[in-house]
């Protein structure tokens, strides 16, 4: 299963905290131990250098320091704080009191001027932190002497301290990651809320509580929510069409079945009952084709791909060219290849396949089908097809588009065609227009809205 | 003429085969698509009516598989839904006409002569030759300018002659297409039927309008105007 998008949001962004808190304590936990450090290393060397500058050395070379040195810890037992003083040949010259009864293992004093910083163990096993350094003194008689100075200081302190700054430091971050990820939960609860509130108005749909998406939703879905309510609306409205139909049919079925029943009972003879019956029939099988045509058209525009009018119009041309291969008909297919009906493909098809047919049945020589795209204020795709006929009288125009009505009675067909294209060309917001072709025949203008997104 | 009708609707079919008949058509039913690609590949049929909702193989798939294989005889599609689309697909499949149910039987036999017709490559409906003027559209034949009464039948025979014109047309042929599956092909009834039709045309014998080649057929001699 896919995780949800709070689990995804919540993971990643831990991964990230931690990653990030933890870089952020490792860096703050190693510059706090290396000032640590070089603090120390500044004190034990001033504590040297005082040790430098309270000794005392005679002409014979006898150094001397006095019992009273500048740090107290020199003097105080165990205090942490040790001093000694070498000569060249390693032997003890001086050592503070602090030393007694502790062996400080100090390495050799390095060269003279040199220092020398080196960690070791005491004899009692606490860590130190030692410096070395050798100077050499000329005495009056002209004789250098050397002296090696070491000083070792108790690191139990520093490592206290950076113990005490590790609890401090993780305690804090710990908290501010805890703090975080709990901010970081509201603010992804209430930025998903739109989500769930879909998810729930959804549910209400599903059960029948309500009819659309109600909430007030963020930019980013509502184009989402907008493309739902426009697929709910157009199912619905489809229902309702097919609903409609369904009941038009059964109710409009009942005057032809009447009529045909009481032909049945009251017929003397056959002659008369099969010309009732012929009557009825006739009327039956335009009902249903109206009503069937009625209610298979779409008109759906806001959620379908556009289709590209041109192939269209010359698939139906083909056909048509073999229909009527006896008129050897001029087809004019005026429509350029990137004009697009915004709807479905199989309205379309159907109205210009009603269309085309009537024009193909009545001209003389000739059929076409221009289409354009207008936009004198309002964008629309206007399509116009025409042919060479007789046309239809400007005073018969309103009644040919009526259901079931048609201008000549001697042609085949059901005279439902233009009446069938007006409704879908109404489902669409669209109009249509009836006029005098320049060729003298009819030409039917259907114009459509487009609906600038 | 010889018909293949593939329809499965069962009455429907049954229907549509007698009313052909008596228009004087031999007729062979198919119930399904794979039976009426068979039959409309292995016979010389002249015309086939096909139903688009077809079990087993569509009737679109049927007019393909057919025009796939060079059959080249004309094809009327039946719908009963009256949709562009499903027309435009029949006719684009190779169909060359349609007609939606439900229909006048007497539109059918007008797509019909009208379709056999235009393939003779006649573009008038009446052909005129000599004396002698055949109405494809009325089915009606009329010698000097009168009604001449012919059967059914008879009007297919001379009709095929027609649209044959000029052309030797064996026996075979005509028997293969002036009758179904079910014909007993060694009978004589199609030389006493050219006889009778003779009579009828000429009954003076000046006009001569079918001649006999013994051994390879009958030939109609007329001249006619259309093309």
């Amino acid at each position: 299963m896919t995780p949800s998008l709070n689990t995804r949001l919540l993971v990643a962004s831990s991964v990230v905290l931690a990653a990030f808190l933890g870089a952020t304590g490792l860096t703050l936990d190693n510059a706090f131990r290396a000032s640590a450090e070089s603090a120390l290393r500044d004190r034990l060397q001033n504590q040297l250098y005082a040790l430098l500058a309270a000794s005392d050395v005679d002409d014979r070379g006898v150094l001397r320091l006095p019992a009273e040195l500048p740090d107290p810890r020199f003097s105080q037992i165990g205090s942490g704080l040790y001093a000694e003083v070498v000569d060249a040949d390693g032997r003890a010259l001086w050592r503070s009191r602090s030393m007694l009864g502790l062996h400080v293992p100090f390495p050799k004093p390095p060269a003279v001027g040199k220092r020398a910083f080196v960690p070791l163990a005491a004899g009692n096993g606490t860590r130190l932190m030692s410096l070395g350094f050798s100077v050499s003194w000329e005495t009056g008689g002209g004789t250098a002497h050397r002296y090696g100075y070491r000083v070792a200081e108790n690191l139990t302190v520093v490592e206290t301290q950076i113990r005490r700054f590790r609890a401090n430091l993780w305690g804090w971050l710990g908290g501010a990651a805890a703090l975080l990820l709990i901010v970081q939960t509201i603010i992804l609860r209430w930025s998903l809320a739109p989500l769930r509130q879909a998810a729930n108005d959804l549910r209400a749909i599903e059960s029948g509580l309500a009819q659309r998406l109600r909430g007030d939703y963020p930019r980013e879905l509502r184009r989402l929510t907008d493309n739902l309510n426009a697929l709910l609306e157009s199912a619905e409205s489809h229902l309702r069409r097919y609903r409609d139909s369904l009941g038009n049919l059964a109710h409009s079925l009942k005057t032809p079945l009447a009529v045909l029943r009481g032909a049945l009972d009251g017929a003397r003879d056959d002659l008369g009952l099969r010309r009732v019956a012929e009557e009825q029939l006739t009327t039956m099988t335009q009902l249903i084709d109206y009503q069937l045509q009625r209610a298979a058209a779409s008109g759906r525009a806001s959620l379908a791909a556009p289709v590209a009018v041109r192939p269209v119009a010359e698939k139906i041309l083909n056909a048509l060219a073999k229909v009527y291969a006896d008129k050897r008909i001029e087809r004019v297919l005026d429509v350029d290849p990137e004009i697009v009906f915004h709807g479905d493909a199989g309205d379309l098809t159907e109205m210009l396949g009603n269309l085309l047919d009537n024009a193909c049945k009545w001209c003389r020589q000739r059929v076409g089908i221009h289409a354009t795209r207008v936009d004198d204020g309002a964008p629309a795709l206007e399509l116009a097809i025409e042919d060479d006929g007789p046309g239809i009288p400007d005073a018969d125009r309103a009644r040919v588009l009526e259901r079931g009505a048609r201008a000549d009675r001697d042609t085949p067909g059901h005279g439902l065609g233009l009446a069938m294209v007006a409704d879908t060309v109404a489902l669409y917001r669209g109009r249509l227009a009836l006029d005098r072709a320049p060729s003298g025949g009819l030409r039917v203008t259907l114009r459509f809205p487009i609906s600038v997104a | 003429m010889r018909l293949l009708v593939v329809e499965d609707e069962t009455e429907l079919r049954a229907q549509l085969e007698s009313q052909l008949r008596a228009a004087g058509f031999a007729v062979d039913g198919a119930a399904d698509g794979e039976n009426g690609f068979y039959l409309g590949r292995e016979y010389p049929f002249d015309l086939a009516v096909v139903d688009l909702g077809l079990p087993k193989l569509s009737g679109i798939d049927v007019i393909k598989r057919w025009r796939a294989q060079g059959r080249g005889f004309p094809v009327l599609i039946l719908t009963a839904r009256g949709r562009w689309q499903d027309k435009v697909e029949g006719l684009n499949a190779g169909a060359d006409d349609y007609l939606a149910k439900p229909f006048h039987t007497e539109e059918l036999l007008a797509r019909i002569n009208a379709l056999l017709r235009r393939t003779a490559g006649v573009a008038q409906p009446v052909l005129r030759c000599g004396p002698l003027a055949l109405d494809t559209a009325r089915q009606s034949v009329q010698l000097h300018d009168r009604p001449l009464e012919l059967t059914a039948f008879e009007y297919r025979l001379l009709e095929y002659l027609m649209l044959h014109r000029g052309e030797v047309v064996s026996k075979t042929e005509l028997t293969e297409h002036l009758y179904d599956q079910d014909f007993d092909r060694d009978s004589n009834v199609l030389e006493v039927l050219i006889g009778r039709l003779r009579r009828k045309l000429d009954p003076d014998e000046r006009l001569r309008p079918v001649e006999t080649l013994r051994g390879r057929g009958y030939r109609f001699t007329l001249k006619c105007d259309t093309p």
